[in-house]
């Protein structure tokens, strides 16, 4: 994907969304030499892998102009269902669900016509209820076929680095060449003018949730693979990291601007974050500060109409 | 000369409208109105801002659906829910406004909603060489690949025009096409319109300028009121006559007497070298105490611009605005809004729902906030009801009880609602958008009888409307707008209908006095 800042464009990729990464990278390998062991860099692709995937779903929903807080408690629900249902129909239940949650805050958003805010955050707490209900404790069993999707590795690449080019590909592939990608744009630059040319603006928008929703659901499969065990908190910081690591990658909330290459840019930036601070010795709780900080520097930086959502 | 469209045999029509009537809340837009485009021809609508042209082409685009009354396409009735319907019935619509989406390119906005594909991905290549075929047909040299924000509203404005002749359609809409064009590209689009007239397509022109519509069109159909006055080739026709078609009618008895000593006024507020964009020109004007000033003018030539930036709603980026108070001291307005009302103007907006009123709030109350401006935040509010008692009383507003909410009101009770908010308030300038909008007729007249009183007391009245009938009858001095600029100060009394039109139409003084 061309990178091109002299132009406007609809990519929001500016040098900063590219610069920051790669600093973090230099800065991280000269303040902790075990920064570049191969073990700590297949720790932090573990470690972004689920958030990329999560983000990459959120990207969707911010290209319509919309935003979805429900993805980490969907996330939760997802790693409950996989050990609680019989280890055959763990993975299809776990996909029912999501694309169940998606629907039902698709039909909230577009149809009933509640604010996406409100609309996810309601059903953010009830899944999150839902999901301690199941399974309050964390533990239980994971299906022996997912343990081995998550942890094995090929030619010493890890599989959690399969896991996200997978998801990057198919999001390149949505988002560039089919009909479906560039009508999301059309839509998010307004929606009154996509539907005179013709779209059926609503379908779409229900199908982003949907698809939003879903990515969560896989996002949680691949968590309860690679720890083993079902949490139904594990997904509590998912929401406010994915809507961060799209900001930081130049996604504008406002809808209509962003791309897969930035989403992948500020996901690795806030991975590295995370992991530089645990290397230096940083309390992780100030990393949670940071993130709320790191969000609304994204966001000031962006040019736009509005500010925030 | 006028051939009533009965009079056209029915077999021959491509499109035939059949007694079709649609309202918008009180406003009747069309009234049983019939209408009939033939193959092979260019068939211009014109007439005054509010004639129903273009609510009549919204009907057959699929924007809107009529009352009552019938469409015929083809000889069938058919019934267009949609835009997309619009499209499948052959009917291709190039809409006034912009609709090109700023963060798609040239090719991707050509063809958004039927992208070349093939199981859904998109044929790129096919799509970029169609797109340059399209754009070579109205001559307009950018890269396909070009994000629309970045041109000009001249490209853009050809770019929607090459869409919409693109299409696979044998009824062509064009709304106001050349209101972003140049001299040579409007002679393309003239070139363009003849070859789909030699193709057998019909166009509906629409148009309130005269020359193009002289220059592209077989038939000529004016509207007024909704209504058709009539249809006339237009090789019958002359500017002349097309213009009394277009205007003049009785104005009646809607309006009190004008301030008869107008000779002595005294200057209220002296606006300089106003620009509200930095594309716009600046405008100067004066207006006095005891007047009604109106702007005049075509729908979108920068009157409501220029009003709003007086009020500071609008941006205002240059130019300076005085005023004299009732002793004769003179300060400078603020630009934002709260200095303007502090330096006592009062701004009535053109939308009251979402502007203007507190719609949930009650008639007592909305009056009331007026009445409270000048104190301080920290006062008690205590409102003199009996003062608000006679303010209802003499506005005549029909409630049945102060405290209901101003939601519940017709159109008409709410702008006097808003009329007495400033009223009360103390203003001794106002600057009223589209004072009688969906307002009954005689709820109008009360409301120019307020005006009037207002001015008589010794206050100033800018009044920016699209209703030329209500600019005559009102006001004491009129200003006509053309492209931002003020092309002619005419006195109230002496201006007839036709005068502005010339003006609102031909621009220049100079232009306009060589045509009388």
């Amino acid at each position: 994907m061309a990178i091109s800042t002299a132009k406007p464009n609809r990519s929001g990729l500016r040098p900063a969304t590219i610069a920051l990464p790669v600093l973090l990278f230099v800065a991280l390998s000269f303040l902790s030499p075990a920064f570049l062991s191969v073990q700590n860099l297949s720790n932090i692709n573990g470690q972004i892998a689920a958030l990329l995937i999560v983000s990459l779903g959120q990207l969707v929903v911010a290209l319509i102009g919309g935003i979805d807080l429900s993805v980490g408690a969907t996330l939760s629900l997802t790693t409950t269902i996989i050990v609680s249902v019989s280890p055959d129909l763990a993975v299809v239940a776990a996909l029912l669900a999501g694309v169940a949650v998606g629907l039902v805050n698709g039909i909230g958003v577009t149809i009933a016509g509640v604010h996406p805010l409100i609309m996810t955050m309601a059903s953010m707490t009830f899944l999150q209820g839902l999901a301690l209900l199941i399974h309050p404790v964390p533990g239980g069993t994971v299906p022996d076929y997912l343990g081995d999707l998550a942890s094995t590795s090929a030619a010493g690449v890890p599989a959690a680095f399969f896991w996200c080019v997978g998801a990057v590909m198919i999001a390149s592939f949505l988002l560039s060449t089919t009909r479906f990608g560039l009508r999301l744009f059309a839509i998010g630059a307004n929606q009154a003018s996509a539907a005179r040319n013709g779209i059926a603006v609503k379908w779409y928008s229900i199908g982003c949730y949907v698809i939003c929703s879903v990515t969560a659901t896989v996002a949680g499969i691949f968590i309860s693979a690679r720890v083993s065990s079902g949490d139904a908190t594990v997904g509590a910081p998912f929401a406010l990291d994915s809507v961060t690591a799209i900001s930081m990658g130049g996604v504008q909330l406002a809808g209509g601007t962003g791309s897969v290459t930035g989403v992948v840019l500020g996901t690795i930036a806030l991975g590295l974050l995370t992991n530089g601070m645990n290397l230096v010795g940083i309390s992780p709780f100030l990393r949670t500060a940071a993130t709320g900080m790191l969000l609304l520097l994204a966001i000031s930086m962006q040019r736009r109409n509005v500010i925030g959502v | 000369m006028i051939t009533p469209m009965a009079h056209c045999s029915p077999g021959s029509a491509l499109v035939a409208f059949r007694s079709v009537n649609k309202s918008f809340g009180s406003t009747q837009a069309l009234v049983d109105l019939s209408l009939e485009g033939l193959a092979s021809s260019v068939h211009a609508i014109t007439g005054e801002n509010g004639a129903g042209k273009s609510t009549l082409m919204n009907l057959l685009a699929g924007v809107h659906q009529p009352d009552s009354g019938e469409i015929r396409v083809r000889g069938q009735p058919v019934r267009i829910e949609s835009p997309a319907q619009a499209q499948r019935a052959g009917i291709s619509t190039i809409f006034q406004e912009l609709t090109l989406l700023p963060n798609l390119t040239v090719a991707e906005n050509l063809f958004l909603g039927r992208e070349p594909h093939r199981a859904g991905i998109i044929n790129r290549s096919l799509m970029r060489r169609r797109a340059e075929e399209a754009l070579d047909l109205v001559k307009c040299r950018v890269d396909v690949n070009t994000y629309c924000q970045t041109l000009s509203v001249a490209a853009q404005q050809l770019i929607e025009i090459a869409k919409g002749l693109m299409a696979d359609a044998d009824v062509f809409i064009l709304d106001e096409p050349t209101a972003a064009l140049n001299g040579p590209e409007v002679d393309t689009l003239g070139e363009l319109i003849h070859s789909l007239r030699t193709a057998g397509k019909l166009v509906f022109y629409i148009s309130h300028r005269l020359e193009e519509i002289f220059r592209f069109s077989d038939t000529v159909s004016v509207l007024k009121d909704g209504r058709l006055v009539g249809t006339s080739a237009a090789s019958e026709l002359t500017q002349d006559e097309l213009i009394s078609l277009m205007v003049g009618r009785p104005l009646g008895q809607l309006y009190p007497p004008r301030n008869p000593s107008r000779n002595q006024l005294r200057c209220a507020l002296e606006i300089s070298d106003l620009s509200p964009s930095d594309a716009g020109r600046a405008v100067s004007f004066t207006i006095g105490r005891g007047e009604i000033l109106g702007f005049a003018g075509l729908q979108g030539q920068g009157q409501r611009e220029i009003i709003r930036a007086v009020a500071g709603v609008g941006p205002h980026v240059g130019g300076r605005i005085t005023k004299r108070g009732p002793d004769d001291t003179v300060r400078t307005v603020g630009r934002s809004i709260v200095a303007v009302a502090r330096s006592g103007i009062g701004f009535i907006p053109e939308d009251r729902k979402s502007e203007g009123l507190y719609l949930s709030l009650s008639i007592e109350h909305n009056v009331a906030l007026g009445m409270l401006r000048e104190l301080s935040v920290w006062r008690r509010a205590r409102v003199r009801k009996a003062g608000i008692d006679e303010l209802l009383a003499r506005m005549r507003v029909r409630s049945n009880d102060q405290a209901q909410p101003v939601s519940s009101l017709s159109g008409g009770n709410q702008q006097k609602v808003m009329l007495g908010r400033w009223l009360a308030s103390g203003v001794d300038v106002l600057l009223v958008e589209e004072p009688t909008r969906g307002v009954d007729v005689g709820a109008k007249s009360e409301i120019y009888t307020l005006l009037r009183g207002f001015a008589n007391s010794g206050g100033a009245v800018l009044i920016a409307s699209s209703e030329l009938t209500e600019i005559l009858g009102l006001c004491d001095r009129i200003l006509v707008v053309r492209a931002g600029e003020i092309t002619a100060e005419l006195d109230g009394v002496a201006a007839s209908e036709r005068e502005i039109m010339r003006y609102a139409l031909a621009g220049t003084m100079a232009e306009a006095r060589k045509e009388l």
